[in-house]
């Protein structure tokens, strides 16, 4: 769901099953450097402390946080039109209400940045919409749940652009072989390219 | 013409706030149509979040806050081996409003967190629930209240989701075997609640109004802020005064 803030420049709920994220988008506003010729995008995940259906998380950023950002920064940030904010900075703030799988997570935290974005008003070349994969013996299974995802042999990340047909990350983690890896980066394509679907007939209706 | 009025609204807001409130204030009304004693309406979802032991979801007007708890296995303090823990923890980022920054928990956060959990501590769960066995195990819940969008009044929705969430919570079922705590997650069991509490927050606006339930944009001008917790007997549970600017007897006794 999309919503009018009165505080950040543009905020999305995204729930897609059990999982539920919340982003806030703040820009552009002041940079740090100012002498940068293009905008920087900076993203910071965390998890709530209830989130996973495991230990309760800390309040102190672990490390897997920090590496959940940066990838959500690399996967979103070819998408802006970053030179179009010189000396500015895009923050995007996410936090994970509830989590039902990793990738799966990771997935829905690079579509509900694109939203938000959208909703922000920041100049995009297209929206990036992201699925992740997992390996079930021999056959790829699209957004595998926690208890999948344990089992699985192998998990794969994909964010795609539609419209410019870029991938802009991909992530496997896990053993494969290289026809397995191309099978699922077709399928995978194809699937984001429906999430994509999905998220521009929200922002559409969000326009009426 | 319309267009032009309503930008030039938007434009008197943001460079005089104090006079955009005052112009209401002065006739008896406030900015968003509510009468000054009138609290926003508030909506109620419990069981909102699977991965948690108890949750809720609490929507006061724009501001959204959830509740999880979650339930650990811990071993009790030597001075009252009977009893578990109650942890609340009210978590401010800078997803819901511009004005905290990522990081450890702000100034307000760690106050909200305090109050918050000396109100709890008072008596509302019975800690001996908690225990598993005597000295050896008990229930640790930690409560964490997200906010998710700041629209003024965290801390009347953060005690109204608590509650909720406390009323969903199911504490497992478990069993020590040798040392060993084993809990079955499918057998929860509800806890009972000694006492319901319900808040009330109000605002001294611009040292002459005292407004019920302010939002964002009045807080902001708020001089002091009074919070009123009442149980379901009618009975006082708490009154809390909190901002730099003095209030009036007269005033404390209005929102009592």
């Amino acid at each position: 769901a999309l919503s009018s803030a009165s505080a950040a420049s543009g905020t999305a709920f995204y729930e897609q099953g059990k999982i539920r994220i919340s982003c806030a988008v703040y820009g552009p506003r002041q940079g740090r450097r100012s002498n940068a010729r293009a905008g920087s995008f900076d993203c910071d995940f965390r998890y709530a402390p209830f989130a996973c259906s495991w230990k309760r998380r800390s309040h102190v950023r672990g490390a897997d946080e920090k590496e959940i950002s940066l990838i959500l920064e690399h996967a979103v940030a070819p998408a802006i039109r970053l030179e179009a904010y010189p000396k500015a900075c895009i923050d995007a703030f996410v936090t994970v209400i509830e989590s039902d799988g990793k990738a799966a997570t990771i997935a829905a935290a690079i579509n509900c940045i694109s939203a938000a974005l959208a909703d922000a008003g920041i100049e995009m070349y297209d929206s990036v919409a992201a699925c992740s994969m997992g390996l079930a013996g021999a056959r790829w299974v699209a957004d595998c749940a926690q208890p999948e995802e344990d089992a699985a042999l192998c998990s794969m990340l994909i964010a795609y652009m539609p419209g410019a047909d870029e991938i802009t990350y991909i992530l496997q983690h896990g053993k494969t072989t290289p026809e397995q890896t191309d099978q699922a980066v077709q399928t995978c394509t194809d699937m984001c390219a429906r999430v994509y679907a999905v998220i521009c007939r929200y922002l559409q209706s969000s326009l009426e | 013409m319309a267009g032009s009025v309503a930008f030039a609204i938007e434009a008197f807001k943001r460079i005089h706030p104090v006079e955009f409130e005052r112009r209401f204030l002065s006739q008896g009304t406030r900015h968003d149509g509510r009468a000054p004693g009138q609290f926003r309406a508030l909506s109620v979802a419990k069981g909102t979040i699977s991965t948690a032991h108890g949750s809720s979801t609490v929507r006061l007007g724009n501001t959204t806050v959830v509740c999880g708890i979650k339930a650990e296995v811990c071993e009790p303090d030597v001075k009252t081996p009977d009893e578990g823990y109650l942890v609340t923890n009210v978590d401010l980022s800078p997803m819901c409003s511009a004005r905290f920054r990522a990081g450890p928990p702000g100034e307000s956060a760690q106050v909200a967190s305090e109050h918050l959990a000396r109100l709890f501590a008072g008596g509302v769960v019975d800690l001996r629930e908690l225990c598993i066995e005597s000295g050896q195990a008990a229930w640790v819940l930690s409560a964490d209240i997200v906010c998710l969008r700041h629209d003024g009044n965290i801390i009347d929705a953060a005690v109204v989701a608590l509650m909720a969430a406390l009323e969903n919570l199911a504490v497992p079922a478990a069993a020590v075997e040798s040392g060993v705590v084993s809990a079955d997650r499918t057998k929860g069991r509800r806890l009972t609640l000694r006492r319901r509490l319900f808040p009330a927050t109000f605002t001294l606006v611009d040292d002459t109004c005292v407004v019920a339930d302010a939002d964002d944009a009045e807080e902001q001008l708020a001089t002091a802020a009074v919070l009123v917790v009442v149980d379901a007997r009618g009975r006082l549970a708490n009154v809390w005064k909190r901002g730099a600017g003095a209030v009036g007897r007269q005033a404390i006794a209005q929102c009592l």
